[in-house]
């Protein structure tokens, strides 16, 4: 592999990493509004 | 700036804002004792904080075990994310990555996080069948009685227990790494704190901080490994340090790896998916029209995060670093000590403290749940007749005495490899059985019995090498590993396309693999000991259920796998079949159902 190919290659995955943060993060806030919403605990 | 004026910039910052102690021979950095004692308050204080914001003064017994079966997405995803990675995962991935190469993390996260894809059309369909159920353990013992669900139960108590002192050693090691404290204290620190903030409320405290767990990994892996690269000349290091590469740990095609890291590991985390209580547990809580978006999240999360933290063993690689008395779990500690500034080397002591403790909080939730369904809910009190107070004690003190014995285990320094080896072999038997029993009527619990009894006979001096395998016994050995090859494809195919397109993907498996494997195979102990316990389970479990004659109706499952909060399961019991009744076992043309349907494999 060339360096800038091994260089995207171990910086992908960091970068993936961030991206699954959002998603989890963005559902966490939005059930935690609702259930705020609704007067109820979110689990 | 000149690599060399960066590194002595690193080194007299390293200096200025860290202690520097000499452990196996080699500096690290250390933080003080009270930086220590303030980052475990901090996180294990806050999770404390967290768990009592959903604490209720009389809990519920199906709440502390399942959470009642209705979790979101974001919760769930990151659930399962946090518990599939425990601190062995990043310290195993590293590894693999500085003994194999550029795709040793790949041969280790990849594929464990591809089960996680794997196993979620079952778990659609266990929920589908078993939507009120708190353990697999549970299910069996309504689908094929007493031996099956003990079997399931007794092969999680021991794993989750070696799981819980594994995860506990894990803290110990680095406390006592990065701080003037000794392991026995770190090992203390880490199992009160989990304690702490699990008791309580169980599973559903478990669940709700493990986001916050998972927040702290990922966005300390979204961090931390960027900073290590670039603070340790990287891409530069890549052509100056290409010299300490093997061809083979450069390949990224690399057989070698593939053979010794990612089979192996492909049998083995199978298994570990289907067989695993931590696992089924978060199948049964989230909303069942969520299964499928957690799981492919948790897929993509779990990949990234042990992948990118594997990188760390790569790049050490690259960089011709010498873990701490030659020991490969120091590889992780021992970069972040050397590249990461003060603040972040706190990040990343939170983020190994997160992984293994969202695991170890899992365990003591799996543990709760078995002690008080299966042993207490099934076969104590008998269900419909289960106190759910009682179920709570018995709940709260198995956490305790878990704790307690992992503990004690992991002053006793055993043998976890060995241990996990068996834990894993036998939930490789079991994973044909198991699934059977969710779609084929046909499956008896005599069959389930003797096929893992069986396999597992066959497993031992396999795994061992009990019996030289360079003989007559060593083509046995190939055979069964190729039919395992099949199985193992064929249970993934089948999950996705149905029993037709498995049979194919298996048959083709075993004839495009029979010719290379047969002769050469049995010298990969580890890989062929995993393949015999598939096919030796699956061969005599489809031969003794094949010529069944009864069918078993699935809908009795449901009905006797309710909640044991809500008084008896009548709720759904139309027909006077409440499961408390001996005789509703869900066998014959009529099976007590009212309706006489035979509910059939898909």
């Amino acid at each position: 592999m060339s360096t800038a190919a091994l260089t995207v290659y171990v910086l992908m995955w960091p970068a993936i990493v961030a991206v699954v943060l959002f998603v989890i993060s963005r559902g966490f806030y939005r059930e935690w509004a609702q259930a705020r919403r609704d007067g109820q605990d979110i689990i | 700036m000149p690599a060399g004026m960066a590194e002595a910039a690193r080194d007299a910052r390293l200096h200025e804002w860290k202690e520097v102690a000499r452990v196996n021979g080699m500096e690290t950095a250390q933080f003080s004792a009270l930086v220590v004692v303030g980052l475990l308050v901090f996180f294990y204080g806050g999770t404390f904080l967290i768990s009592t914001r959903i604490g209720k003064k009389e809990e519920n017994a199906d709440g502390y075990m399942t959470a009642g079966n209705n979790i979101g997405f974001g919760i769930s995803a990151a659930s399962m994310t946090a518990t599939w990675i425990w601190a062995s995962s990043m310290y195993a991935s590293a590894t693999s990555g500085y003994t194999y190469g550029i795709s040793g993390p790949i041969h280790y996260g990849l594929w464990g996080a591809l089960m996680i894809l794997f196993i979620y059309p079952f778990g659609k369909r266990i929920r589908a069948v078993a939507p009120k159920a708190h353990t697999l353990a549970e299910v069996m013992y309504v689908r094929h009685g007493r031996s099956s669900q003990l079997m399931l139960a007794g092969s999680n108590i021991v794993g989750s227990l070696i799981s819980l002192m594994s995860n506990f050693i894990a803290g110990g090691v680095l406390i006592s790494l990065l701080s003037p404290f000794t392991f026995t204290q770190g090992v203390f620190a880490v199992a009160a704190g989990v304690l702490l903030y699990t008791l309580w409320s169980g599973f559903r405290a478990s669940v709700l901080t493990d986001f916050v767990q998972v927040v702290a990994m990922l966005g300390a892996v979204a961090v931390i490994i960027p900073v290590i690269f670039f603070a340790a000349d990287f891409p530069a290091a890549f052509e100056s340090g290409a010299g300490n590469l093997t061809a083979q740990q450069g390949d990224f095609f690399s057989s070698t790896a593939f053979m010794e890291q990612g089979a192996p590991y492909i049998a083995a985390v199978l298994a570990y998916a289907i067989g695993n209580q931590t696992i089924a547990q978060r199948l049964f809580a989230v909303k069942e029209n969520l299964i499928k978006p957690t799981f492919i999240t948790a897929t993509v999360g779990y990949g990234a995060m042990v992948i990118g933290v594997g990188m760390l063993g790569v790049l050490a690689l690259y960089l011709g670093h010498e873990p701490a008395g030659g020991d490969l779990n120091n590889i992780i500690p021992g970069m972040a000590a050397e590249y990461l500034p003060p603040v972040l080397l706190a990040l990343f002591f939170v983020m190994i403290v997160g992984a293994l403790s969202s695991t170890a909080d899992s365990d003591l939730a799996a543990l709760s749940s078995i002690m008080m369904a299966d042993v207490y809910g099934q076969n104590v009190a008998g269900k419909g007749k289960a106190d759910p107070k009682t179920m709570l004690l018995v709940g709260r003190i198995t956490m305790v005495v878990a704790t307690a014995a992992a503990v004690a285990f992991a002053s006793l320094q055993l043998n976890i490899l060995d241990l996990l080896v068996f834990v894993g072999a036998l939930w490789g038997a079991l994973v044909f059985p198991v699934l059977a029993s969710f779609y084929w009527d046909k499956v008896t619990g005599r069959a389930f019995t003797t096929s893992v009894l069986a396999a597992l006979a066959v497993f031992l001096p396999v795994r061992f090498s009990w019996i030289p395998v360079d003989g007559f016994f060593g083509i046995v050995v190939d055979v069964l590993a190729v039919v395992g090859v099949g199985v193992v494809l064929g249970l993934m195919v089948f999950g996705f396309l149905g029993a037709r397109a498995a049979k194919i993907a298996g048959a083709v498996a075993v004839v495009a693999t029979a010719p290379f494997a047969v002769g050469s195979l049995h010298e990969y102990a580890t890989l062929c000991g995993s393949l015999v316990a598939y096919s030796v389970s699956t061969v005599i479990c489809w031969a003794m259920s094949v010529r069944q004659s009864e069918g078993f109706d699935f809908a009795v499952i449901a009905r006797r796998t309710g909640d044991f909060d809500s008084g008896p399961t009548a709720a759904a019991d139309t027909d006077g079949t409440d499961g408390t009744d001996p005789q509703d076992t869900g066998h014959g043309p009529d099976s007590r159902t009212g309706s006489g349907t035979v509910t059939v494999a898909k």
